[in-house]
């Protein structure tokens, strides 16, 4: 079996369930909003990085990525909804990087997007404090928000097809994004630094003091995406359906 | 040809063995029933064949491959396992083009299984709405989709209504006429008997039979015939010549235990017993089956060959 009939059939599972281009339309109608107050309310202080403040609605809608990423796989584990999958395309390995595939292209394509509006909106209320930004600093925010909106939703994927549950998947991120990276990450230590949405937010940095760059930052949470990517395809090619 | 073979197929979860040792075929043109009680693994043997589990020893293939060797499988092999396996927030629509895309069927073959199941007017509504009924032929329509030689359904009358047994009777017995291959498992033992030819029958993971079904009713069910008579008396003595033992019934009819009409018939006809009424009574599948299943530990002693 080729893999395109098989990607088409995963890509069409997307688009025929309201709730997961809901995710995407959230993702970009949350980020942008945050984006755009926060442009707007900021006073200058003697930190003030105007790129990652007109790209910080990111940081909320992050969770709608990472709802995307679990809810296109979680769909899977409901009422045997797997082993008609699975009936129809017997080659898991295959299966599984379809699945993976029609998660990421469409966040990366609608985190473009999100990160150029966002940057837009961000700027047009930050207003001369932003005028410093040079057009390449904009160019790695914009291209690196997507990538790390991407490899956010792939973790949750992936964290999602190891645990067979959205739900159980959603209570261990959430929180974790929402509470304890803010919690020791402003104990910026070397190892709160490279927790995975730590590190990958480096990219939308102007400047950076830490460890990681912004793009060694990307490529750390690229692995933390890669190992969940791998434990969810041990997951689904060794169990039981 | 294309048969569905076990060979020896054994699976274990942790340390229950839900299927033993089990070896038999499902051959075209008819269709096999596949009976026995819950937790007898049938639906676990359905999904082995399928795959979708991985045999502790033994195999299942579908004409002579494994299911996961298979290009395009839908093509070969139809299955109904489970009616809530549709997304409720997809349309039945939507979910048979999401089926038909990964093995290239087109979207006309979509429409055709969604009329052949009687749900064309309402394959635009998402499926939550869907009676438990509707479903069952949701999921039946998703194993015709891609017009296989093997159709496999686990309990596919369930929620029916009346009209849809009818109906599911008839798609079956056609399916088996076209030359197809038909396992239906079911616990439902008139709604088996009215629609197979042949029988596989589990308990605790073990083959009890693999026969054919009349065979398996007139090996277990004793043949009786009913009559009416206007002269009791003469109907007495006419059996009795011939050593047959005759019942009386409140209503007044007569039962003669392990006699065929055939003999019954000829024999009082020659006494000139007056006959308003003479017939055989059929032992029905769930009296055979009730009967295996009180002597199921005698019975896998010694397995039943076709």
């Amino acid at each position: 079996m080729s893999f395109v009939p098989v990607l088409h059939t995963e890509w069409l599972k997307i688009r025929t369930l309201r709730s997961l281009p809901g995710a995407l339309l959230a993702l970009f109608a949350v980020t942008t909003a945050f984006s755009a107050v926060a442009g707007a309310s900021e006073d200058s202080d003697p930190e003030f990085d105007p790129l990652s403040m007109a790209l910080s609605g990111v940081l909320p809608g992050q969770i709608a990525a990472i709802s995307f990423g679990a809810m296109a796989v979680s769909s899977e584990y409901h009422g045997g909804a797997l082993r008609l999958s699975l009936a129809a395309v017997p080659q898991r390995g295959r299966w599984f990087a379809a699945k993976v595939t029609a998660i990421a292209v469409p966040t990366l394509l609608v985190g473009l997007v999100t990160a150029f509006t966002a940057l837009v909106a961000g700027r047009a209320g930050l207003g001369s404090a932003a005028s410093g930004l040079t057009a390449a600093e904009q160019v790695r925010g914009v291209v690196g928000c997507a990538i790390y909106l991407m490899l956010m939703a792939l973790f949750a994927a992936g964290l999602t097809a190891l645990l067979r549950s959205g739900v159980a998947t959603l209570s261990v991120l959430i929180p974790f994004i929402l509470v304890v990276s803010f919690v020791i990450g402003d104990a910026a230590g070397t190892v709160a630094d490279f927790l995975p949405d730590r590190a990958g937010q480096m990219v939308i940095h102007r400047t950076y003091d830490g460890t990681l760059g912004p793009w060694s930052g990307l490529m750390v949470t690229a692995l933390w995406t890669a190992v969940a990517l791998l434990a969810g395809a041990w997951s689904v090619r060794r169990r039981d359906a | 040809m294309t048969s569905i073979d076990v060979q020896d197929l054994t699976k274990e979860y942790g340390t229950r063995r839900a299927v033993d040792h089990l070896t038999f075929r499902v051959e075209p043109g008819r269709v096999t029933g596949f009976l026995g009680p819950n937790g007898a693994g049938k639906s676990t043997t359905m999904r082995l064949v399928l795959g979708l589990d991985r045999p502790t020893s033994g195999t299942a293939t579908v004409g002579g491959r494994a299911y996961v060797t298979l290009h395009e499988p839908l093509r070969h092999v139809g299955a109904l396992l489970d009616a809530r396996a549709a997304h409720g927030s997809r349309t039945a629509r939507d979910h048979l083009r999401v089926l038909a895309a990964s093995n290239r069927i087109p979207n006309r073959r979509v429409d055709e299984v969604l009329e052949e199941t009687g749900l064309a007017s309402v394959a635009r509504r998402r499926t939550k709405t869907y009676s438990l009924g509707m479903r069952q032929r949701l999921g039946i329509a998703a194993a015709l989709l891609g017009n296989p030689e093997v159709v496999m359904l686990d309990e596919p009358s369930n929620g029916l209504d009346p009209e849809g047994i009818i109906w599911i009777r008839e798609l079956l017995r056609r399916l088996a006429g076209e030359g197809r291959t038909v396992l239906v498992s079911s616990h439902l033992m008139n709604e088996t008997a009215s629609f197979a030819d042949h029988l596989v029958v589990l308990g605790r993971g073990r083959l009890l039979a693999d026969t054919p079904m009349r065979e398996f009713i007139h090996a277990r069910v004793e043949p009786r015939v009913r009559i009416r008579t206007t002269d009791a008396t003469a109907l007495k003595t006419a059996l009795a010549r011939h050593g047959h033992d005759a019942v009386e019934h409140e209503d007044g009819h007569w039962t003669v235990h392990h006699a065929r009409v055939d003999d019954i018939g000829r024999l009082i006809s020659q006494a000139g017993v007056p006959v308003l009424e003479l017939a055989a009574e059929e032992g029905t599948l769930e009296q055979a089956y009730l009967d295996l299943t009180a002597t199921e530990t005698e019975f896998t002693a010694r397995p039943l060959e076709v």
